[in-house]
């Protein structure tokens, strides 16, 4: 889940708005747009899910 | 809400698995904590997909309750069952077509006087609701007692107290569910007029529906087109008969319909919650609430604003980001260590003095590229950012929104421009692009001029910073100089664009103390994509000046750039830092950095060199991002009209600080 920066809107990465590439950044810039307000929010890093997905499985 | 058109292949419609059982419905104003429940009850078999005929999405999922397979749809936040956006359309779509077994109405405890409209429309429509109030943790922390059974008791659905961010309410939700049984349902009563109104309605349909007929009569009787056009469909030959009836009962009624059904409802609200909510006889206000009044209110604000300013950007990024981290890694790391140890290796093993150059030279990519990377750009975005997660974080910034509302509308825009402008500070190409969601065009052209003008990305502000903190003065004129051309560029456009300024209104979150372990994540996730992304383009550009140096064009740009820079009172060395600048805006700044460190320039010509590079053309990527969004023309317009003001008011700026000896 991501909480929006800007308005507070809570959102799964599916729901937000991603990876358009328009930019011209090499990649894109992979930033979440909130689907509420449009602010963009940073999705979670990969490590940080692998060690929650680790964490979980311990559980 | 078609702003932003997905490609297909990342947001086509999904279609999920036929899915049997019961079909569950998540209903409720935006921000009351739908999703965290949708995700909670059914983890990770989710299908995304847009809505038929929309660009709204609707999340589905499947998930085993009490061994029973159920579809749980995730609807837009909806503030009524009278729709007015295209979110609230959908969602009373999904209710009317899909005809769900249970619909879960989550509502906000700390809200719920407002938010228990929607449940008695809900509930007056006939729908299977079950009630979730929602976000409890924080309603007792504010003193605030719900009695869940005896509300239970008054509306006639199944009621539950949650958390469903803590997880707690979960099982019952699960029960309530499973074991979900029409029953008696609480009527509500309006005044007699008003029933009188919604009965004579109601007796002439004979359709079937899938909301109440007195749903439907008021629906009607408050000229929903879509509900008036299933009722024509429905009731076929009788249908033009009762269009004609509710056209008079609306002409009767003209006056104070909508006004009267609302002052009624909350009435009934009022009744429900009688006995239901107690509120401490002195509600505790806690230190958030008291926080967001005082970044609301314009005399306590503003000078919130720049205490937030002073210690956030001047103490913590200008002195100690750009001031102490960069003295350690740039002054001792690179210049006192690191290059002249690469120099020596990379000398004694290439024996060609052009190619030494190329790495360790004046323009060497390590030399210059990577110690401008990492020893001055990287430790000034560092603390950048985690002051900015900090803010983000906090909820401050929808605050900051409303707080400058007001002055915005004066520059032609609303306080939903702080959005770009804010992102601005971060990155003024994204920022650019963020200027189409702003309602109009006129807006949206404004937006850009001002990006490209007057607000420096994250880089570039910091390396000013790290410039102009050593001499106070020269900073404070630097300030005052981009927040006068900020608003008379603004002014004028305003004046001279034509159309309205829209209206602008939005629901503030709750302000939080930020978790250490968020912004530590975002900052370290901002800074690794910064960092891969700045890194490739310095090399570049470092290799690109090295190309301009041994072809002798460097040398010539910088000759043709001499007579401007002398007319602005510069030295001829600064135009480096406008060629640098063009690449990106943080390279120009750091190459004045270079320059105020080789002592070749005084306070006066560091502030009027500052200016006008803030106010410079923007770096390539963000010409690029306003041709794409403005069209050739205008970016090319914006671009010659920026670069006109930058050495203009750089002009200005040194005369008068020549003729006043402020500096």
């Amino acid at each position: 889940m991501i909480r929006c920066g800007y308005c507070g809107y809570e959102f799964s990465e599916e729901e937000g708005i991603r990876g358009c590439g328009k930019c011209g950044k090499p990649g894109g810039c992979r930033m979440v747009r909130c689907p509420r307000c449009f602010y963009e929010n940073l999705p979670e890093p990969g490590t940080v899910k692998k060690m929650k997905k680790l964490l979980e499985k311990l559980k | 809400m078609a702003i932003f058109k997905k490609k297909p292949s990342c947001h086509g419609p999904v279609t999920g698995p036929a899915i049997k059982g019961k079909k569950v419905a998540l209903v409720g104003n935006p921000n009351v904590g739908k999703s965290v429940l949708f995700n909670a009850l059914t983890g990770a078999y989710v299908a995304v997909s847009n809505y038929p005929g929309t660009s709204v999405e609707v999340s589905r999922g499947s998930s085993t309750i009490d061994g029973q397979p159920c579809e749980i749809i995730d609807t837009p936040g909806m503030y009524s069952i009278l729709p007015i956006t295209e979110e609230e359309r959908v969602a009373r779509e999904i209710l009317l077509n899909e005809r769900p077994d249970v619909v879960l109405h989550v509502l906000d405890a700390r809200n719920l006087e407002r938010m228990l409209t929607m449940t008695i429309q809900l509930v007056e429509a006939g729908l299977p609701v079950i009630l979730v109030v929602n976000i409890m943790d924080e309603a007792e922390r504010m003193g605030l007692e719900i009695d869940i059974p005896l509300l239970r008791e008054k509306l006639g659905i199944p009621v539950i107290g949650a958390a469903t961010a803590k997880k707690r309410g979960l099982a019952e939700i699960r029960q309530a569910i499973a074991g979900y049984e029409e029953g008696r349902q609480a009527v509500f009563g309006y005044s007699r007029r008003l029933e009188g109104d919604i009965v004579t309605i109601a007796e002439l349909l004979q359709g079937e529906y899938t909301l109440s007929r007195k749903s439907l009569a008021l629906l009607l009787l408050q000229r929903d087109e879509e509900i008036a056009r299933l009722v024509a469909v429905q009731e076929g030959e009788r249908g033009a008969f009762v269009a004609e009836r509710v056209k008079e009962k609306i002409f009767e009624r003209r006056e104070s319909f909508h006004l009267d059904l609302s002052l009624e409802r909350k009435e009934i609200v009022k009744g429900l919650l009688a006995g239901v909510i107690r509120t401490p006889a002195q509600r505790r206000v806690t230190f958030g609430e008291r926080l967001s009044r005082w970044a609301v209110n314009p005399l306590t604000g503003a000078p919130l604003l720049i205490v937030v300013l002073y210690y956030g950007l001047y103490e913590f990024v200008g002195v100690f980001g750009a001031g102490t981290l960069v003295d350690l890694l740039e002054g001792k790391l690179f210049e006192g260590w690191f290059n002249p140890w690469i120099s020596g290796v990379v000398k004694s093993i290439i024996p060609w003095e052009i190619i030494q150059e190329l790495f360790v030279g004046e323009y060497g990519v390590i030399t210059l590229g990577l110690r401008y990377a990492v020893g001055i750009i990287l430790p000034i975005v560092a603390t950048f950012f985690l002051f900015f997660s900090v803010l983000e974080d906090s909820g401050y910034f929808p605050r900051l929104a409303l707080l400058v509302d007001r002055l915005f509308k004066k520059v032609g825009l609303t306080g939903r421009a702080v959005i770009p402008m804010v992102l601005g500070f971060g990155c003024d190409t994204m920022a650019t692009m963020v200027t189409r969601t702003l309602e109009t065009v006129r807006e949206r052209v404004i937006a850009t001029v001002l990006l490209a003008l007057a607000i420096p990305c994250s880089a570039q502000l910091g390396v000013i910073l790290a410039l102009l903190s050593k001499t106070p003065g020269a900073l404070l004129v630097w300030s005052l100089c981009l927040l006068a051309i900020f608003l008379l560029i603004g002014l004028l456009a305003a004046k001279i664009m034509p159309g309205e300024t829209p209206m602008f209104y939005m629901e503030l979150p709750p302000m939080r103390l930020p978790q250490l372990s968020n912004v530590l994540t975002k900052t370290y996730t901002r800074m690794q994509w910064y960092f891969m992304e700045i890194l490739p383009l310095f090399i570049l550009a470092s290799v690109l000046l090295w190309l301009g140096k041994v072809t002798h064009f460097f040398e010539r740009l910088v000759d043709w750039m001499a007579p401007v820079m002398a007319a602005v009172g510069l030295p001829r060395e600064a135009a480096v830092a406008f060629i640098f600048g063009f690449f990106r805006r943080d390279y120009g700044a750091a190459g004045l950095y270079d320059l105020q460190k080789k002592g070749l320039m005084d306070p006066r010509q560091l502030v009027v060199a500052a200016v006008t590079l803030t106010l410079f053309v923007p770096c390539v990527a963000q010409f690029l991002m306003m041709k794409k969004e403005r069209g050739t023309k205008a970016a090319l317009g914006i671009g010659l009209f920026v670069s006109l003001v930058a050495f203009a008011s750089g002009w200005l700026l040194n005369r008068f600080l020549l003729t006043t000896g402020v500096l």
